[in-house]
């Protein structure tokens, strides 16, 4: 009788350790180390000259390439699957199997790695750090060194340059979003503002707000970039948040205090919804607005059409404003990015595909079908992005060359930068709910950050 | 004959065998393993020995965490508590009676991050709570609960209690029915009220299920995540004071991609489990036999 409850407790136990390991259980097989260079393949199909989206010489014959999205499938299932037969005809003999990931994708991706099956062609998000992580791990092909020179010039230079690791890109640039303020006109005017008080620069933030809140008792809807605080201070508080020979930390700087006391002094007056200022899902604050709830909100365009379906009347009292700039005046990218594994099978042919997506042609047709702007320059010739637009949702369609040629990463390559960012977070809440000083909390963090170096 | 005999009972045992031993005992094993490597689930993991369970020491959000779970088991005789009262209550035969089961019992049927969605936005700042609170002149301006670092806890664990309740009570309901109407009937006739007869007959008689919902519902206290999950919006709260252990393995694991230390938390988490359940279980047992 007690051994059976003995084997009980460890069944119990055994059952709550499956539980921990949460699936985080890769075969041991090691990731290939990369190939530096697309090789030549065995029987090459020169691409057909007159063909002018064959950019890509030496594609491999019998090509069957992996292509991963994030988030395109079903609503644009079929934007995608004409671009893939299209690509298709310009390569013959190539074949593409494409898979739309959503939440789990970055899981999924490293996962993949792991497991030696990852895809040959990947849709990564340059913002969210996903191109460096892979890169700085040797996992990416370089595009600097093995795209045609004519190819990269097709891009937008600070695009293209976006998430360079040791000087090399690792991306082709996608699409990107140009952000704007959505504005419910509605408490503006309750709140005896008009669109044109809609301040040019971020440090006009907090009075809109205070006005506003005093005006209507809505709070401001803004989010701080919990994935990476140390961008959001370097874009709007113009803060250098390490030395120049990254051997040290800096983001306790007079200029980095302001712009968290900044934050502190709207929480403190209350002007700011607390909970969405730190939360890591953007659908939520998004969802705020929608439901028609705040002032304003920092997006790109191409959400607007959710606004339309979830509250048509909000829709109707939506207006946009210019991104307010930071104290660094330059916008911070925003692309999407494709990026093909070091060690594909075929890196002439998933290269190709990179391209393919993310040229003028291909990228127009994007936009077409959604709010969301071309990576390379030829692309905002095309008519589609001169003529003047009816809808609010296209309004920034004949703005968006000039605000993308001013898009600019300025940010430096950030050792251990998950960990970085951990600890900036909790020195950022520490200081925004705990009434822990500005400076001590970034000072202790930077401390605390520079022994990760060590 | 004799031998095709003796291996029949094993090749009976072969799948759920293979099922454990690739779903479980592989599971495990690669993770003790993972806890002493620095691991980042894309590249190799690399033999570091005990450090990460060294760094575990220093760790004060690992000790924050696992302090909220320590205070997560509060939910569990709460549950008890709460569980056998409805079991009693539904255990009558009143008109209706099983509607009333079946309502009690949708949160057990329902997915836990549907619950929790459902409880952001009670919690929200329009959500219903403070819409009502203002309603009743108790509010002048809506709270924003879930930024509240003290109550997101608190928030959490009734969560788990009302969604706890209807599942637990089915199981104190099964152990009602099973005691004996005599015993009843002779604590009558000693002269029990009504509630010295479930003090003095039902919660005796309902022992095993006691223990049973006892280690379940601890486990699952200190093994929470969905409700954290949901309601911190997956930051574990502002300031961390909604960060469970669980919780904070999983952050270390796929946010920070330290696969290595989440296992080696996992690891800590077993034995803490392994350790629980068996003081649980004897200190029931010594009750048991003290009675």
């Amino acid at each position: 009788m007690k051994s059976t409850r003995w084997l009980a407790v460890a069944l119990v136990a055994m059952l709550a350790a499956g539980a921990c390991t949460s699936g985080a259980a890769p075969s041991a097989s090691a990731p290939a180390s990369p190939s530096s260079a697309p090789t030549t393949a065995a029987s090459p199909s020169e691409a057909p000259s007159t063909n002018p989206e064959a950019v890509i010489p030496n594609v491999e014959d019998g090509a069957e390439i992996t292509f991963w999205t994030f988030y395109l499938s079903p609503t644009f299932d079929d934007y995608i699957k004409a671009t893939i037969d299209r690509f298709e005809e310009t390569y013959p003999g190539v074949t593409v199997k494409w898979e739309d990931h959503q939440a789990t994708f970055l899981d999924d991706y490293r996962n993949a790695f792991a497991a030696g099956n990852a895809p040959d062609v990947a849709n990564l998000s340059n913002n969210e750090g996903w191109v460096r992580e892979f890169a700085e791990k040797d996992l990416l092909l370089s595009m600097t060194d093995n795209l045609p020179a004519e190819v990269i010039d097709d891009y937008f230079p600070d695009l293209f340059n976006d998430s360079l690791v040791d000087g090399k890109s690792y991306q082709v640039p996608w699409y990107q979003a140009v952000p704007v303020e959505l504005v419910n006109t509605e408490i503006f005017e309750a709140a005896g503002l008009s669109l044109d008080d809609f301040p040019d620069t971020w440090d006009g933030i907090p009075e809109l707000c205070q006005t506003i809140k005093d005006a209507t008792g809505k709070l401001c809807d803004i989010r701080l970039t919990v994935n990476d605080y140390l961008a959001q201070m370097v874009y709007e508080g113009g803060v250098d948040v390490i030395n120049d020979d990254g051997s040290e930390f800096t983001f306790d700087s007079t200029e980095a205090v302001e712009w968290l006391q900044t934050y502190v002094d709207m929480v403190a007056a209350g002007t700011v919804d607390r909970a969405q200022l730190v939360t890591a899902d953007d659908r939520t604050a998004l969802e705020l607005f929608t439901s028609g709830q705040a002032p304003f909100y920092n997006t790109g365009p191409q959400l607007i059409r959710e606004v339309k379906s979830s509250n048509p009347a909000l829709y109707e009292k939506l207006a946009i404003a210019p991104f307010p700039v930071g104290r660094s005046g330059v916008i911070q990218p925003t692309s999407m990015a494709i990026s093909v594994k070091a060690d594909t099978e075929f890196p002439n042919a998933s290269m190709a595909l990179a391209v393919f997506f993310t040229n003028p042609i291909s990228e127009v047709e994007f936009s077409k079908t959604v709010a969301v702007y071309p990576s390379t320059i030829a692309a905002f010739d095309d008519a589609f992005f001169t003529e003047e637009p009816e809808l609010i949702e296209d309004s920034a369609r004949p703005l968006a060359k000039d605000i993308i040629s001013k898009m600019k990463n300025i940010m430096p390559s950030i050792p251990e930068k998950a960990d970085v960012n951990a600890i900036v977070g909790r020195a950022v809440e520490s200081a925004l709910f705990n009434n822990v000083p500005a400076q001590q909390a970034l000072s202790d963090a930077v401390a605390e950050a520079n022994a990760l170096l060590e | 004959m004799t031998t095709s005999r003796s291996l029949t009972p094993y090749l009976f045992l072969v799948p759920a065998l293979l099922l454990i031993g690739v779903f479980v005992l592989y599971p495990i094993v690669s993770v003790v393993y993972y806890s002493f490597t620095d691991y980042d689930i894309s590249t190799p993991p690399v033999w570091i020995g005990l450090e990460n369970y060294q760094k575990l020491i220093g760790d004060d959000t690992f000790w924050l965490a696992l302090s909220h779970s320590i205070v997560y088991l509060l939910v569990t005789p709460i549950l008890i508590v709460l569980s056998i009262g409805l079991a009693i209550i539904v255990n009558r035969r009143l008109r209706g009676i099983h509607v009333f089961r079946a309502l009690y019992y949708i949160p057990a049927v329902s997915g836990s991050i549907a619950i929790g969605i459902s409880w952001r936005w009670l919690f929200d700042t329009n959500g219903l709570i403070n819409s009502f609170l203002i309603s009743l002149g108790l509010l002048d301006r809506p709270i924003q609960w879930l930024s509240e670092p003290a109550a997101v806890l608190p928030i959490a664990m009734l969560l788990t209690i009302w969604a706890g309740v209807g599942y637990y009570s089915v199981i104190f309901l099964a152990g009602l029915q099973n005691i004996s109407e005599d015993l009843y009937d002779a604590a009558r006739i000693d002269g029990c009220s009504d509630l010295q007869k479930h003090r003095y007959v039902s919660v005796p008689g309902l022992r095993p299920q006691i223990v049973f919902v006892a280690v379940i519902s601890s486990l699952a206290a200190l093994k929470v995540f969905d409700e954290i999950y949901v309601l911190t919006n997956k930051t574990g709260g502002i300031l961390d004071s909604g960060t469970t252990i669980v919780f904070y393995l999983w952050e270390q694991a796929f946010r920070l991609t330290h696969a290595g230390y989440a296992s080696a938390i996992a690891i800590v988490l077993l034995a803490i489990t392994l350790v629980f359940s068996i003081v649980n279980i004897r200190l029931l047992d010594r009750r048991a036999e003290a009675d």
